[in-house]
Formats: structure tokens, sequence, C-alpha cells
């Protein structure tokens, strides 16, 4: 662990990940990997492209056979929630809001089934994140923002322990963005949420972590994100790259 | 069977029917028809959905492949199961199994495999044809309601009642897991067992139909009344059922107009649904048009 780790008490941590390395083939993706994420907090995991972010997401999922430990502290129902970065869909297929989740919610065929079985269910789910009003909308004529928030909600059901989200801003306008960001903080509040999610703005990873990971194929830096403030700083963990991202989002500020 | 014909035929000599159904190979068309049109219908909807569209031409190429391979592994010439179901499903799962093992995307897996099997059912049919009648063949291709027996419909019912029921089972399940597997994985699925199972279940019944709608023409009725109902649903439960309703048009309607004019099933099937799809195409534009 990188010597200027942010530690806490060791109950404190939801997710402990420790030694933690994946191959593939001949190619090394993640390297030691090592870090906490403490109960209740917004952990951000940042890094390049093609850094392992997503392959250590599909890990602490079950997903991606590794080296290491990847030790869950829960307390309640254990569910890891998880939000995609996109699906892979035919825009034009008629389907619905509800129908997504829908096929989440419910083994009985969903063409079987009459178009309310299960409606006040589908709703609830919905109205966790503000987005009732889309329950008749095409799935492929939301926006970017819309969209997410339909992701967001299978998260959310039933609540869980840990809240995993795979680049939240990408195909977001600025405005979209900041508006999920704060249903995020709220919902994460109203249910003491734990939240581990990859992004690569930094601009946005200052406006919402409690903790910042920053991994490229090794954890470069692990702390709070207030450092990330000071460009100098920025350019001795990162090198190049994110010192100019950091500049493009200062001129822009 | 022949209990059903009669009774079938009796109805079509009193008037009730057709006269067409006084014929057995209709009666039996019609009932291939009826069970064919629905299985085809749903399915188009999740092979448009997982974009599996030219997976089925190729289980379809096979079947060449697979009706030279029964004939030379001694089945009867008019009814290579062996040959055909097995060689069909060992295409489609070696398929399954490369997209899911190698970085390769579907379309190039499909135009690898889809070349070969076309250039082994050549030489298959050429060593074939030379000892057998090439019509059978040519059956395969373009279906022929006339080589249509009780064994290809006991067979075809067999084929449609499991696949029909898996097909309902699954279908939520094959839906969700062909959106994204991370996702479905997280929610407990197994995407990849559930592709085998639907393509599978697809490659059974696209055999299954062979006979009346041919190889070379199945594709048309797996892709178009789920493409028209595409066009009118606004929900997949109406994606679903519309795409049933029109695919099972298409087969009934077809074959009876193939019993009147002297043309391959196939052809007629697949131009009724040609028709359907554009009548859809119309009414999708009028409606925009109305609510603009």
């Amino acid at each position: 662990m990188p010597d200027n780790a942010v530690c806490f008490p060791e109950a404190d941590a939801l997710l402990e990940i420790a030694g933690l390395s994946v191959s593939l083939g001949r190619n090394s993706i993640l390297e030691n990997i090592s870090f906490k994420v403490a109960r209740g907090s917004i952990h951000a995991l940042i890094g390049p492209n093609g850094a392992g972010k997503t392959t250590l997401i599909r890990s602490i999922l079950g997903q991606m056979p590794h080296r290491g430990t990847i030790m869950f502290r829960f307390t309640g129902n254990g569910r890891i929630g998880y939000v995609p970065q996109f699906l892979d869909f035919d825009h034009s297929i008629p389907l619905t809001v509800s129908d997504f989740i829908k096929l989440l919610l419910q083994d009985y065929p969903l063409f079987l089934a009459g178009r309310k079985r299960n409606m006040e269910k589908v709703e609830e789910i919905i109205s966790v994140t503000e987005c009732l009003h889309l329950k008749d909308r095409m799935m492929g004529g939301l926006s970017g923002g819309e969209f997410r928030r339909v992701l967001l909600a299978q998260a959310l059901f039933p609540i869980p322990e840990l809240l995993l989200l795979d680049e939240p801003a990408s195909n977001m306008d600025e405005v979209s963005t900041s508006q999920f960001e704060q249903l995020l903080k709220k919902l994460q509040k109203r249910h003491g949420l734990s939240i581990l999610m990859v992004g690569h703005d930094i601009r946005r990873i200052l406006a919402l972590a409690d903790h910042v990971t920053a991994v490229n194929r090794r954890v470069v830096f692990d702390g709070k994100p207030d450092i990330l403030q000071n460009p100098a700083r920025l350019a001795e963990i990162f090198g190049l790259g994110f010192p100019d991202l950091f500049a493009s989002c200062k001129a822009e500020g | 069977m022949e209990l059903l014909y009669d009774i079938i035929g009796n109805c079509a000599q009193a008037g009730w029917l057709p006269s067409i159904f006084q014929h057995t190979f209709m009666i039996r068309g019609f009932l291939a028809a009826m069970l064919i049109g629905p299985l085809l219908g749903a399915m188009g909807t999740v092979v448009i959905t997982k974009k599996l569209a030219f997976f089925t031409q190729t289980i379809g190429n096979a079947a060449m492949s697979g009706v030279a391979i029964g004939l030379l592994l001694g089945e009867p010439v008019d009814g290579t199961y062996a040959g055909l179901y097995g060689f069909c499903l060992i295409v489609a799962l070696i398929m399954t199994f490369i997209k899911n093992r190698s970085r390769l995307s579907n379309d190039t897996i499909i135009g690898v495999v889809l070349a070969q099997v076309l250039g082994i059912g050549i030489i298959l049919m050429i060593l074939v044809t030379s000892q057998f009648n090439i019509h059978q063949v040519e059956a395969i291709l373009f279906g022929s309601l006339i080589t249509l027996n009780d064994m290809d419909l006991i067979t075809l019912f067999a084929a449609a009642l499991s696949a029909g029921i898996i097909f309902t089972i699954t279908y939520n399940r094959v839906m969700l897991s062909s959106f994204n597997p991370v996702l479905s994985r997280s929610r407990g699925l197994n995407p990849v067992f559930l592709e085998y199972v639907f393509v599978a279940l697809m490659t059974t019944i696209v055999v299954a139909s062979l006979k009346l709608i041919g190889a070379l023409l199945v594709l048309v009725l797996i892709v178009v009344p789920a493409a028209a109902a595409q066009n009118l649903a606004c929900n997949l439960r109406q994606f679903v059922w519309i795409s049933i309703m029109l695919s099972t048009i298409s087969t009934t309607v077809g074959l009876l107009l193939s019993g009147l004019l002297p043309v391959p099933s196939g052809a007629v099937i697949v131009l009724v649904s040609s028709l359907l799809f554009y009548g859809s195409l119309v009414v999708r534009v009028a409606v925009k048009g109305k609510r603009a």
C-alpha cells in the first residue's frame, strides 16, 4: 500500500482488497492491488484507459479469476448492486423502461404476463431514482442522464450494501452529470450506501468522492481527493496526461 | 394421423374448408405451418435483439451438408434427421464456442463458418448426387410441400413443443443476458449457458422448418415478421405477439397460396411475409404522420 494511504479502522472497511493480481495469458492486467472501501463512503477508482479499472470491478463482482484476496464485511443482505457503463442492444427494439425492470423482476415470461402485472413494483423501483415519468418510454430513446438513472434504479433493487458504478458520467452532458451526482449523494445518505465508482474526470471526482484510489495496473495513489487539487502533486502521481486534464478543467472553471 | 387427415379431408369435401384440404400433403403442410409460424415469430424477436440474423443463415447453409452427411451415413432419403440435426447443432455450438473463447467479432466468425459449411456442403452434394436424387436436396434448399411426410410432422411437433416450452421458461433471462453479460452475471444469471440454450433452440426450429420453407429462405421468416413487429410494437410484449401473428399469417397464407400456384412453398411464404413487412412500414409512417 502506498505510504500516503489513508487508513481507517478495519471494522469500518466494507471492502478490503489485498494483493490482487489479474493476468490474461502472459499479459499482466493488475498487479498487487490493495485498498479498502470505507462503509458508507463514496470511493472513486480512477486511472487512464486500459488501466484495469473495469477488470478490477469484474474481480470484485466475482467474475474474473484473480490472485490475492477480496474481503467483504457485510452486515446486511450482502448484495452488490452494479450499474454498467452501457447496454448492448439495438436502440430500435421496443424495449420500454418498464419492460427492462420487469425482465429483472419476474421469472414469469414477460410476453405472457399482462401489462399491469408487477407494475406497482416497477413504479416503486424507478421512483427511487426519480424516473417514474419514464416508465413507458423506450430505452433506446432515453438521454444519457435518463438512461443512467434507469440503470441506477435496477442496481438499487433491492437496496445493496455495496454499489458499483462503471463510468457513470459517460455519455452525459454537464447538467445531467451534475444532477446524477446530486441524486447519488442523496441516495447514499438516505440508504447509507457504500459506493465504489469508476471515473476518469478528476474535476467530478473532487466534487463527489470521499476517497480516491488511482490505478494504472498498480495502485499509484490512495487517499483523500483534495490532494488532486495540486497540479504539481498530480503530475508527480500520474505522470503526463492527467495534469493536462486538470489544466483543462481549471481553464473552464 | 390418418384419422386426422380423414376428418379434415371430409370437412373439405363437405365444403366447410377450402377444397385444397382434400389433399393429404396440404393438410400436413398446413399443420406444419401452424406449428412453425408462431415459433419462428417468437424466436425472431430474440434473434433481432441478440443480432443473430446471419447466424441463422449459417445454420440454414449447414443444412446442405447435414442432408448429405445423413445420406452418406445411410439414413433414408426422405428422413436424414440425424445428419441434419446433428451437423447443424454441432456447427451452431462450435460457432458459439468460438465466439465466447476468441476475440473475433460475431460477423467474422459467421463469415468464416458460413463459407466453410457452404464449401463442405457443395463437395458432399457432388458426392451424394452421383448416388441419390438431387430433388431431395433441392427440397431442403427451397422447401417443398410435396416431400413433407408424417415423420417430418411428428419430428416437427416434438421439436416445436420442446423448443416452445424451453423458450418460454428462459425468455426473460435470455433477453436480459443479451444486454450486458457483466450485469446479468451480477444478477445471478449465466449468459454463456443461456446463449448456448438459445442457439440450440433456434437451430432445432430452423432445421425443423427447412422442408417447408427451405434453407435459403428460412432467414427471411426469422427476421422479417420480427422486423415488421418492430415497426408496430410499443413494448416487448406487443413485439413478441405481433411477430407471432405476422409469422403465422405468412406461413399459413403462403402455404395456401402455394397449394394454388405451381411454385415452392418457401418462396410464397417469404413473399407474404415481405408484403406484411412493407405494410407495417406504411402503418408506421401513417401513425407517425397522424401524431405529428
